[in-house]
């Protein structure tokens, strides 16, 4: 009885409570990394919109093509679908996805903070945090680029999405100790897209970078639970072992 | 095979030292489940020696090249991503499998007479654990590996008069840098692993010297049967190799859950802020070691002066050392010890995970008198232990083993 | 049969069972670590094909590029050079090309694509060394017709490749997969009938 107490003492201690920094709240990110299709988008968008500035400095091309299905049948990389697409400088298929950017013209222009390389930040920030950043731009005189974001506050970085999402305002209100923080966004100027639809794209550019983070995460399953299996199987014919031999201990 | 085994055995022990330490090793027959620990403990530090050899054949010990080169151990070396999550899950899970395996020694008295000795070489292996890990987290060059190696390296500048030239002497350098990485790379891949090594074999042969504890307490070897052996012992082999290999089972199937499905663990095993590469000129929101220093983090943070917070720091790991000489009950286990003991080290046992908690957590004036006392406690507990265990009320021990 | 024949025959079975289930895990996880000394993705980017540009070779050059941390040699052959593969047949260990290393598609008298276009790995067969380029008639001894020689340990190859009888080396040099682009580009480590639609500009 005593073990067990202090086992489960143990064990409730190790569920642990993280304090969360946000204030404004974040949104849940439909991530589903078998969609290879949304891959796919994530990626363009990624190409078009984000490597002037940003690179993924761990992500090679090919692997990249592999894992999303530009492939023929026989699994051959279809090269020039890739190079067409993705690939607009004289990379090789091979290479990383570098930026065009030239590290000294980045720290000129961004007041010496260089667009980081995104090729971790799905694991750094986490998929909601990108998901949500990427949605709370608003317009703000007041910083060099006229936009602010709810979640990530003065940031350095334009919003390059605004020509798709539109144009939001924030909505103020007084939190529990009287500070004026952001209760939500409101879309003011609209842009090409809807808002479901923008969402969906943000989406798969978020689905793109949890994927970049960690090209590996859907084999580590699928192999995760063979092995899991396997073990259990074992540690049954272990207990069976184990009982055979202890049955005339005692 | 036996003349090979005949010519072998003229010129090395090698059936006498198997007989000894495994064929004919007595073993308490009523090991229960807190003795699992030291062999798995054991198979975590081949797992670590192995993955370990491996991750060095690509990683690159270098301030430019090392955060790279674990992305590019993850990413473009075959099966790297799995080696790499072996060895950083089986770190934490090291610690794990020592915390409980030193919690054994507590509830049955493991390092009471004639073990002391085997108990002080634990503790010089639990503290070489710890150097090697320290070590071993400054290599993938993360935010989170500098800032914390920055932060430590730091608290050897409160010791007065030598402590700012001493800092500069172990970093190599006016900052942690590449020196401090090249050095800690040396260390925690050989220096340290070699003397590791070293303390398990004698930490295992002064065991072996006394016999194994039990959870009755009781010594195994006063009663013994018409062969010599003891009545209430069974040999190591085949018995604990069955039930041994059972529990690595059991052990390798819960980290398999976590290396294929959890191996972040929620930013404990694998520290988000460690996903961006270290830079000296931006301090990250929040700087806390890895989980299984916690503990003492919190002690370090409860005391507000500087020297005497690293000393404190310093005496929650040494005092555990003293033990055997602390507790003055004549009584091994806590089973029939009294029920103000067995209370006690329950709540020895929150306390210590209760420091661990608010170690992770930030600076909170609440939190800071929580951690106060719960340092209070801890070293009370430790510090009182001569007086309150002279006057235990215990049970009578038994002569035999119980179930 | 009593209890314990039974007890060790079942102790038996489930030990047997138990070792043989924990070698299939031993090779299964034996994997990886063997695995892992493969040429990672780095590595075989790095191997991937080479472009040479051949347009200001001249007659009688040679030009060397980096393929797979090997040297590439490619040499315009004189129209000389092409007529002395056939004076020195007799001389040499294997003139057909059947024990040396190389594609199908060279597998003729010259040993290339075009006669007057020589690609080689320039390593030489016998420990490794490069052999230095002596395309000079009568260069390295009265009967010299062109060719390379290795100043380690004295192997000699023709204008092809191919090597000498009665030096160390023991075939004649490897040539490696090659395609042309066009008449002046030359991809090294690829065949001609690959797909190569991603390297024509």
């Amino acid at each position: 009885m005593m073990q067990r107490l202090l086992f489960l003492v143990l064990a409730c201690g190790v569920g642990l409570v993280s304090a969360s920094g946000h204030q404004f709240a974040l949104d849940h990110a439909p991530i589903n990394l078998r969609d290879k299709a949304s891959l796919q988008r994530g990626a363009q968008l990624f190409a078009n919109y984000c490597q002037g500035c940003h690179s993924l400095q761990f992500m090679r091309y090919r692997r990249l093509a592999e894992d999303s299905g530009m492939v023929d049948e026989s699994g051959n990389v279809l090269t020039t679908l890739v190079k067409d697409n993705l690939m607009f400088s004289v990379d090789k298929i091979g290479d990383t996805m570098l930026t065009a950017m030239q590290a000294d013209d980045a720290k000129k222009w961004f007041a010496s903070i260089p667009p980081p390389d995104l090729s971790l930040t799905a694991r750094k920030n986490g998929a909601d945090w990108l998901y949500t950043y990427l949605r709370a731009f608003y317009k703000d005189e007041t910083r060099p680029w006229g936009v602010n974001n709810a979640v990530f506050d003065n940031v350095a970085m334009p919003h390059v999405l605004v020509g798709l999402q539109g144009v939001q305002m924030p909505v103020y209100k007084e939190n529990e100790h009287g500070k004026k923080v952001i209760e939500k966004l409101e879309l003011q100027t609209p842009g090409l897209l809807p808002p479901e639809e923008y969402n969906k794209r943000v989406a798969d550019l978020v689905n793109f970078l949890v994927y970049v983070s960690e090209p590996g995460q859907l084999t580590r399953q699928q192999i995760g639970v063979w092995v899991v299996m396997f073990l259990i199987v074992m540690s049954l014919l272990a207990y069976f072992l184990k009982r055979a031999y202890w049955k005339d201990v005692h | 095979m036996s003349k090979l085994l005949n010519w072998v055995d003229a010129r090395f022990p090698l059936t006498k030292l198997w007989n000894e330490h495994v064929g004919q090793y007595y073993t308490p027959k009523n090991f229960n489940f807190w003795y699992y620990f030291g062999s798995l403990a054991l198979f975590i530090l081949v797992s670590q020696i192995l993955t370990g050899i491996w991750l060095t054949m690509s990683y690159n010990p270098t301030e430019e090249g090392a955060f790279a080169s674990v992305e590019h151990i993850m990413r473009d070396v075959e099966w790297g991503w799995l080696i790499r999550y072996l060895h950083a899950v089986g770190a934490s899970l090291f610690f794990v499998v020592i915390y409980l395996h030193m919690f054994r020694g507590l509830l049955y008295g493991s390092y009471k007479a004639p073990r002391e000795l085997v108990w002080l070489l634990g503790m010089f292996i639990y503290v070489t654990l710890m150097a090697e890990a320290f070590f071993g987290y400054l290599l993938p060059w993360g935010q989170m590996s500098f800032w914390g190696a920055k932060v430590i390296t730091e608290l050897f500048g409160a010791i007065p008069v030598i402590g700012e030239d001493l800092v500069v002497w172990i970093r190599g350098d006016y900052g942690v840098s590449g020196a401090t990485l090249n050095r800690f790379f040396a260390l925690h891949v050989i220096a340290v692993p070699l003397i590791i090594v070293g303390l398990v074999v004698l930490h295992i042969m002064a065991l072996h010297e006394v016999g194994s504890n039990n959870p009755d307490g009781i010594e195994i070897k006063k009663v013994k049967d018409n062969n010599g052996n003891p009545v209430d012992g069974v040999p190591f082999h085949p018995y604990f190799t069955v039930k041994d290999f059972f529990g690595l089972m059991v052990f390798l199937t819960i980290f398999s859950l976590i290396v294929f499905f959890f191996p972040e663990m929620g930013g404990y095993f694998l520290e988000h802020s460690n996903f961006d590469a270290a830079n000296f000129l931006v301090t990250p929101e929040h700087i806390a070691p890895v989980w299984y220093f916690t503990p003492f983090y919190a002690m370090l943070r409860a005391v507000p002066h500087e020297f005497l917070g690293v000393v404190t720091m310093g005496a929650g790991v040494a005092i555990f050392f003293v033990l055997p000489w602390l507790d003055r009950c004549p009584v091994r286990s806590v089973r029939y010890r009294s029920n103000f003991y067995k209370w006690l080290l329950v709540v020895f046992a929150v306390t210590f995970v209760g420091l661990g908690v608010l170690g992770t957590l930030p600076v909170d004036p609440m939190l800071t008198v929580l951690a106060r006392i719960f340092t209070a406690v801890y070293f009370l507990f430790f510090l009182l232990m001569p007086i309150y265990t002279s006057f235990e009320k215990t049970k009578p021990v038994p002569e035999r083993v119980t179930d | 049969m009593s209890k314990e024949t039974v007890d060790t025959q079942r102790r038996k079975f489930l030990a047997v069972t138990t070792v043989a289930a924990s070698s299939i895990g031993a090779a299964f996880i034996a994997v990886p670590f063997v695995k892992s000394w493969n040429p990672s993705a780095k590595a075989v980017a790095a191997g991937a094909p080479v472009l040479a540009d051949i347009s200001q070779l001249k007659a009688g050059e040679q030009m060397i590029v980096e393929w797979r941390r090997r040297p590439v040699w490619i040499v315009k052959r004189t129209p000389e050079a092409v007529e002395s593969l056939t004076k020195v047949l007799g001389e040499l260990r294997d003139p057909d090309s059947q024990k040396s290393d190389q594609p199908e598609y060279v597998k003729n008298t010259h040993r290339s694509l075009k006669p007057e276009i020589l690609v080689l790995v320039g390593i030489c067969t016998h420990l490794g060394c490069s052999p230095k380029y002596k395309p000079e008639v009568g260069s390295v001894n009265d009967d010299w017709q062109g060719g390379f020689f290795c100043p380690c340990h004295g192997s000699a190859f023709d204008m092809a490749g191919r090597v000498f009888k009665g030096v160390p080396a023991p075939t004649n040099m490897q040539v490696p997969p090659y395609a042309f682009l066009d008449d002046t580009k030359i991809l090294i480590g690829v065949n001609p009938d690959d797909d190569l639609s991603e390297w024509k500009a």
